[in-house]
C-alpha cells in the first residue's frame, strides 16, 4: 500500500464517520424539534414553549401567586412556586410525551406534547 | 493505473459495506421504535384532570378513535366526580349529603346519605378490624389537628410548630370506631360522639377508583389505565396486547433515579404507594408526613414508602396506609396472611424489601 492509499482510506473513513454522526444528530434533532410543553391555567391554554430552546418563564397570577417554568436540556421543570405545598417544585423535570407537572393550588398544568414515548404508562406517588 | 482504480473501488465497496452494516443495524432499531410508537400514537390517548380528590388524575387509554377515548374518559371522570363529592370531608355541595355533612352533624342527628357512602364507611370499619386499628376512619379529630398545624407550617415555614401531645391525646378520646352508627335500612350515618369526625383520606380514593373501574367494566370499557394521584388501576392491556407498564416513584426525590422499581401489570391489577415524601411539613428541619400512627398519634417514621400490589384498589389503598403504621415484621406477617396481596417497603435509607410473592404478581419481563 502506498502512502496515498492510506490517505484515501483514512479520508473516506472520516467522511463516513462524519456523515453517520450527522445523520444521527439530525434524527435526534428532528424529534426534539417537534416537542413542546403546553402550559394551562384553570383549563385554558396560557402558552406553549418548545423543548429545544432554553428559557425561564415566570407565570404570574393576578392574586400574586406564581410558578417559574424552566426549560433546559430538552426538559421542562418547575423550579419555583408560590404554592405552600411545593409539590410541583419537587416534581422531576419532564420530557416524555403526555408527561405533566401539576400545581393544584394555582390550577396550573405543564404537559409535554409530541415528545419521546415513555415506556412507563403511569407512576405511583 | 488500472490497479489503482480497482483498489479504489474495492476500498469504496468495503467502506460502503461497513457503513451499511452499521447503519442498517441502527436503522432496524430506529424503524422498530418508530413503528411501535406510531402504532401507539395512533391510538394511545391521555386525559388529565385536576379537580378530583385534591390530586392529579391521568387516564390513559388505547382506543380506535379519539372520540371513543373521550367518551370512555368522560364516563370514568363523571363516576370519580360523584365519589369525590360524596366522600369529601372539606367541601359542601348543593343537594348532596357527604362525609362533611355527617361530621357537621356529629352528636346531633343521623344524616341520610347514598348507599355508596354507607358502603365506603362499612369498608372503613372492616379495614379497622382487619388491620388491628392501624387505619381508623374515625380518627378525624386527631388528623384535623395535624392538618391545621401542617397548613400553618407550610404557609409560614419559619413558624412551623408541632401539636402538643396533650391536645392530640385529648382529641384521641373521640376516635372510637364504634361510635359510627350506620342504619342501613334508613340509609343514615350518625356519629354518636359530638367531638368526633370522619377522615376517609386513607381509603376513599382507592375505594372510589375501584368503584369507577367496576362501573367502567360494566360499560364495556377496556384497554384503559387510571392513575388517580398514584392510585393505579387498569382494565385490559395496551392495544398491542402487552401489559401496562407502571413505575414506583423513587421516594428520594433528590436522586437521579426516577423510579424505585418498574414492572408490567396484568388486567385488573392495582398499585398504590404511600409515602412521606410528597405531603409533609418541616419543623426545625425535621420532616413530618401526613400519615399519622393511631398508636403514637405522631407521623410514622419507619419507612419512606410502602407500595401495595393487588387486584382491588380499595384494599391496596387501605393496606398501604395501614402497613405504614406497622413495623416491617408486622407488615410482612400481615401480607403473608393475605393471599393475592404483595408489598414493597422502602426504608428511610433507601433499602428495598419485597414480600415473598411480589414477583409472581407483577410482570418483570419487559
Amino acid at each position: 500500500m502506498k502512502k496515498n492509499d492510506v490517505i484515501l482510506i483514512a479520508s473516506l473513513l472520516i467522511i463516513c464517520a462524519i456523515s453517520l454522526l450527522a445523520i444521527k444528530l439530525w434524527q435526534k434533532q428532528s424529534t426534539t424539534d417537534k416537542s413542546y410543553v403546553r402550559v394551562e391555567v384553570d383549563g385554558k391554554v396560557y402558552g406553549t414553549y418548545p423543548l429545544n430552546e432554553e428559557r425561564t418563564e415566570k407565570i404570574q397570577f393576578e392574586n400574586g401567586s406564581y410558578n417559574v417554568l424552566v426549560i433546559k436540556d430538552g426538559k421542562a421543570d418547575i423550579t419555583e412556586a408560590s404554592c405552600p405545598d411545593q409539590i410541583c417544585v419537587r416534581h422531576m423535570p419532564i420530557h416524555y410525551s403526555d408527561e405533566s407537572i401539576v400545581c393544584l393550588p394555582n390550577k396550573l398544568t405543564v404537559t409535554v406534547v409530541g415528545g419521546q414515548e415513555n415506556e412507563i404508562d403511569a407512576t405511583t406517588n | 493505473m488500472k490497479r489503482k482504480i480497482i483498489s479504489c473501488i474495492l476500498i469504496i465497496i468495503f467502506i460502503a459495506a461497513v457503513a451499511y452494516v452499521l447503519l442498517s443495524k441502527r436503522g432496524v432499531d430506529d424503524t422498530d421504535v418508530l413503528i411501535q410508537s406510531s402504532q401507539r400514537d395512533s391510538n394511545k390517548y391521555t386525559a388529565t384532570v385536576i379537580d378530583l380528590f385534591d390530586t392529579k388524575t391521568d387516564i390513559i387509554g388505547y382506543t380506535d378513535s379519539e372520540e371513543q377515548f373521550n367518551k370512555d374518559a368522560d364516563q370514568v371522570v363523571s363516576d370519580l366526580q360523584y365519589y369525590n363529592r360524596i366522600y369529601d370531608i372539606y367541601n359542601d355541595y348543593d343537594g348532596i349529603n357527604n362525609v362533611k355533612t355527617i361530621n357537621d352533624n356529629a352528636g346531633d342527628k343521623p344524616v341520610t346519605v347514598d348507599k355508596e357512602l354507607i358502603d365506603m364507611i362499612k369498608f372503613g370499619k372492616e379495614m379497622y378490624y382487619e388491620t388491628d386499628g392501624r387505619i381508623n376512619i374515625a380518627m378525624g379529630a386527631v388528623l384535623s389537628i395535624w392538618h391545621e398545624y401542617r397548613e400553618a407550617g407550610l404557609d409560614n415555614p419559619a413558624k412551623a410548630k408541632l401539636p402538643t401531645k396533650e391536645e392530640l391525646q385529648e382529641a384521641n378520646q373521640h376516635t372510637n370506631i364504634e361510635d359510627i352508627i350506620i342504619d342501613e335500612e334508613n340509609c343514615t350515618v350518625f356519629l354518636k360522639d359530638g367531638k368526633m369526625s370522619l377522615d376517609v383520606g386513607g381509603i376513599a380514593k382507592g375505594y372510589a377508583v375501584q368503584k369507577a373501574v367496576d362501573k367502567a367494566k360494566k360499560h364495556g370499557i377496556s384497554n384503559i389505565l387510571l392513575n388517580v394521584g398514584g392510585n393505579i388501576s387498569c382494565i385490559g392491556a395496551r392495544a398491542d396486547g402487552t401489559n401496562f407498564m407502571v413505575a414506583i416513584q423513587n421516594p428520594d426525590l433528590e436522586s437521579d433515579e426516577l423510579y424505585a422499581d418498574s414492572f408490567g401489570i396484568e388486567d385488573g391489577t392495582c398499585v398504590v404507594s404511600s409515602g412521606d415524601y410528597q405531603r409533609f411539613y418541616e419543623v426545625d428541619g425535621k420532616r413530618y408526613c401526613h400519615i399519622i400512627n393511631p398508636d403514637t398519634l405522631f407521623p410514622s417514621e419507619e419507612f419512606a414508602q410502602i407500595s401495595i400490589v393487588t387486584k382491588d384498589s380499595a384494599f391496596a389503598d387501605a393496606y398501604s396506609t395501614a402497613l405504614f403504621n406497622m413495623t416491617l415484621e408486622e407488615g410482612k406477617e400481615f401480607i403473608s396472611n393475605h393471599d393475592g396481596v404483595e408489598a414493597m417497603w422502602v426504608k428511610p435509607d433507601g433499602t428495598k424489601v419485597y414480600s415473598d410473592g411480589f414477583d409472581n404478581l407483577v410482570d418483570t419481563d419487559n
